[in-house]
């Protein structure tokens, strides 16, 4: 009873700030002191620092601090505005009105003013965003929009091909200043300004060192009010293992993903906080049904079976996630929690490939008409080796059991991907799919994504399985599209093109010094604006 | 790579005292126990070959992760899948065993060949020959070693064929040496006035007579480049590959766990490798010094 007090003021110093927006671009209001550094630790070198030529988390992380949407998305999952001050919807759901905040300026240029905030950087953005030249992952997700067009100076107008469920929650992508990149037609990893990003966002880059630590400083006119925090710097560590030791020796005040076999090292220290967040994302192993050996459902069935996916996430994470048993992400809307994972029972795994016509060879390998059951595995080589490389042994180990010969290949992540997604040159792949929030799997499973560079790379095919996905794309009852997602989930499950494995809980890891730590859950850095370092803790 | 260079040499020692009662004493030790070593290799070797390990090398006991030596039997502990490292330390020495005798094999074979060309038909072969040892000598091994396996794929017999290949120039300059050295000599001058045959003279006299010494230690030598070798680069992941075991991949996945104090998994197969090296080492120093050097006193 003695915490409610505390919740209560923090809620309302919270609802305090968000309805006085404009007076903001000075000082919070939260009374919180400004100041200190926070210097995290990153898995590598982000490749690109502007929203829309990134696909990797590290530069993800960076342009969270960097940029800003139209609208934002809280913890809730709840829309909340950014950019734009507020939206209009149209009667039909058909036309999206932005009207944007008039106190917003772009990051100054060294000696110059800074440029205002307007409708044609919207505008600017989106057509870069869908230029063919650019090569984005974005394009795909905003083809729903037919046109933009300018109302004025502060007022932009969306209009959709078609109404679509939860269109607001999409335009959370974010906008890049006009006067940002040298070629306005597109932009290419070449264009200077993916290295030197001009953004609204409560951080501005202020240089690259030489090792390549991304040094970030406070926005003085950011439009929520200065960030508490002068200065963020992400580090990037080749090795992990040194990454939590840098922790635990205050070289960094924050480790993003904590490796999970380092979390009871840094569980038992009083001086970090460790902090779990869901990621939306899951690990399997898929399939690639175009080889006659796994286009049998039991086949692959069996493989499930076989897999004591429990006794890897004991041994391998600490137990730290969750088994599944679908192509959802769970923690999403559409995950179906009445499907059961199956359950670990090589004997079940042995009869079924059995009913699919397989019996065990003189070498115990089993075999079907001549044909011995030996798969080849590809496996990417990751900066996260030791844990893939467990779960990779490990599989091998429960498959030899039932007798399946399993060839391991690790590769190099190119390769791996041109392999896979491009010549189709494997048996299995141990990957994961990291999702935002749309819950969307029409690019996994859907038949019409088979094909070079294409997600579905499997080649998994079912009408039935297209068709509702078509359904649930097309729907606008939210009730009726949870429905055909249940029903979805339930026929991947059983159908298993994947081995569905875990979804994993990731933990950040961080000094105590930093207070009021919100974390995203995919983009991380949303609420950094709001935390702080007490002053007498500011080095 | 060390090079022994020849010092000037009386050829016909006909003394009738066994080389080792001249040696001095520390170069026993080094040969005493490089002869260890090699014995432990091969004994090892064999140990695996016939499957008499105290555990199988592959098995996953995930109840049983990163057990500390002494414990449930196992010797040395066990590593992040709970396999046994004592077996896995054992069944490591496959790793390199063969594919180090094909690198041996080829460095001796090829370089007596260039050496014997070279030295006994001098200035034209001579210069090729400088040539080709040039062009080898100035690439860096690895990096070449790095090409192959970008090219075809990480396996490590086409490595070892690397390795031998580069170290044909050490022994072809060694045995160059010598044979100029020797043809300078009254012997080979009076066989080849007797009529002898070059196949004889040069097999006999020269190969066989003056040149196995060198070869020996040349061997030793290189089996410890060899391994050396083998464990960097499946330290590195372009060797041998998981879940074959070999001492480098063994360092490398216990590396992972140095931080949190289980030493066990890396130290296990480091150590195994330093004494190893040590010992091939030390081998051919101390063979060097009883079978070469013995004569300049």
């Amino acid at each position: 009873m003695k915490r409610l007090p505390s919740v209560l003021l923090l809620i309302f110093f919270f609802t305090f700030t968000m309805m006085l927006p404009q007076a903001g671009a000075e000082r919070k209001t939260d009374g919180k002191p400004d100041g200190g550094a926070l210097n995290y630790g990153e898995y590598g070198r982000p490749a690109t620092l502007d929203p829309i030529t990134s696909n990797d988390m590290i530069s993800m992380r960076v342009i969270e601090l960097i940029f800003n949407g139209l609208v934002g998305i809280d913890e809730k999952q709840e829309i909340v505005p950014e950019l734009a001050e507020r939206s209009e919807i149209s009667e039909d759901g058909r036309t999206y009105t932005f009207y944007l905040r008039q106190d917003v300026t772009w990051h100054p240029k060294e000696g110059e003013d800074p440029v205002p905030f307007m409708a044609d950087d919207v505008i600017f953005t989106y057509n870069i965003m869908m230029h063919p030249q650019t090569i984005t992952s974005l394009k795909v997700r905003y083809e729903f929009i037919e046109s933009v067009t300018k109302i004025d100076d502060y007022t932009v107008e969306f209009k959709l091909k078609r109404p679509i469920l939860n269109a607001l929650a999409k335009f959370s992508f974010k906008i890049i200043p006009k006067h940002g990149p040298e070629n306005p037609e597109f932009l290419s990893r070449e264009d200077p300004f993916v290295q030197k990003p001009i953004g609204t966002g409560p951080y501005m880059l202020k240089n690259i060192t030489a090792d390549r630590e991304v040094i970030l400083v406070a926005n003085d006119s950011y439009f929520k009010g200065r960030p508490h925090i002068d200065k963020f710097a992400a580090r990037p560590f080749a090795d992990q293992n040194i990454m939590s030791q840098a922790l635990l020796f205050n070289a960094i005040d924050m480790i993003v993903l904590v490796n999970h076999r380092d979390i009871p090292q840094v569980q038992g220290d009083k001086r970090f906080v460790l902090q779990p967040y869901n990621a939306l994302s899951y690990s399997f192993f898929g399939y690639n049904i175009r080889n006659p050996l796994l286009a049998d459902k039991r086949v692959r069935k069996a493989f499930t079976f076989a897999v004591n996916r429990q006794e890897m996430l004991d041994s391998f994470f600490q137990g730290q996630g969750t088994i599944i048993s679908g192509p959802f992400a769970p923690g999403s809307w559409a995950y179906n929690l009445d499907v059961q994972p199956l359950q670990y029972d090589p004997q079940k795994a042995i009869e079924l490939l059995n009913e699919a016509g397989f019996v065990k060879g003189d070498d115990g390998i089993m075999v079907k008409d001549g044909q011995k059951l030996s798969l080849t595995l590809k496996v990417p080589i990751e900066k996260e080796s030791e844990a893939v490389k467990r779960v990779v042994l490990a599989f091998r180990n429960y498959l030899n059991k039932i007798g399946v010969d399993i060839e391991g290949e690790f590769k190099e992540w190119l390769s791996w991907k041109e392999d896979v997604f491009l010549k189709h040159d494997f048996d299995i792949i141990f990957a994961s799919w990291v999702f935002d929030d749309s819950a969307d799997i029409s690019s996994l499973f859907h038949s019409a994504e088979i094909g070079p560079w294409k997600n579905n790379f499997g080649a998994y095919s079912n009408p039935e399985v297209d068709s509702l996905i078509v359904e649930s794309k097309l729907t606008l009852d939210h009730e009726k599209r949870r429905t055909i997602n249940r029903k979805l989930h339930a026929i991947i499950a059983d159908e298993s093109p994947y081995t569905f494995l875990w979804t994993l809980t990731n933990y950040a890891a961080f000094n105590k010094k930093l207070r009021r730590v919100a974390i995203h859950p995919y983009k991380f850095f949303s609420f950094a604006d709001d935390w702080f370092i007490p002053t007498s803790e500011q080095r | 790579m060390k090079r022994y260079s020849q010092y000037s040499v009386e050829v016909s020692d006909f003394s009738d005292v066994p080389f080792w009662k001249k040696a001095s004493f520390m170069d026993l030790v080094y040969v005493s126990y490089g002869i260890f070593i090699v014995i432990l290799v091969i004994g090892s070797y064999i140990v695996g070959a016939f499957d008499l390990l105290p555990y199988d090398p592959h098995e996953i006991n995930l109840e049983l992760l990163m057990a500390p030596p002494q414990s449930s039997g196992h010797f040395l502990g066990t590593d992040f899948m709970g396999r046994d490292i004592l077996s896995r330390l054992i069944i490591g020495i496959q790793a390199y065993f063969l594919p180090g005798l094909l690198a041996i094999a080829i460095a001796i074979i090829l370089g007596t060949c260039f050496g014997v060309l070279a030295g006994y038909w001098g200035s034209g072969f001579d210069t090729i020959i400088t040539y080709i040892n040039n062009l080898l000598n100035s690439f860096p091994r690895l990096v070449l070693i790095l090409l192959m396996v970008a090219a075809f794929k990480p396996d490590i017999y086409y490595i070892m064929v690397i390795v031998g290949i580069t170290n044909v120039p050490v022994v072809a300059s060694l045995i160059k040496g010598k044979i100029q050295f020797l043809k300078q000599k009254y012997f080979i001058e009076a066989a080849t006035a007797l009529g002898l045959k070059n196949r004889v003279i040069i097999f006999k006299h020269i190969l066989w007579h003056n040149c196995r010494s060198i070869l020996i230690i040349q061997a030793t030598l290189g089996m410890a480049e060899a391994i050396l070798m083998e464990t960097s680069l499946s330290y590195l992941g372009f060797g041998v590959q998981e879940p074959t075991p070999s001492w480098g991949n063994m360092v490398q996945a216990g590396a992972n766990y140095l931080m949190q104090g289980k030493f066990w998994p890396s130290t296990a197969p480091a150590l195994a490798i330093l004494f190893t090296i040590m010992g091939f080492h030390l081998l051919g120093d101390g063979l060097n010094n009883m079978l070469e050097r013995r004569r300049n006193k």
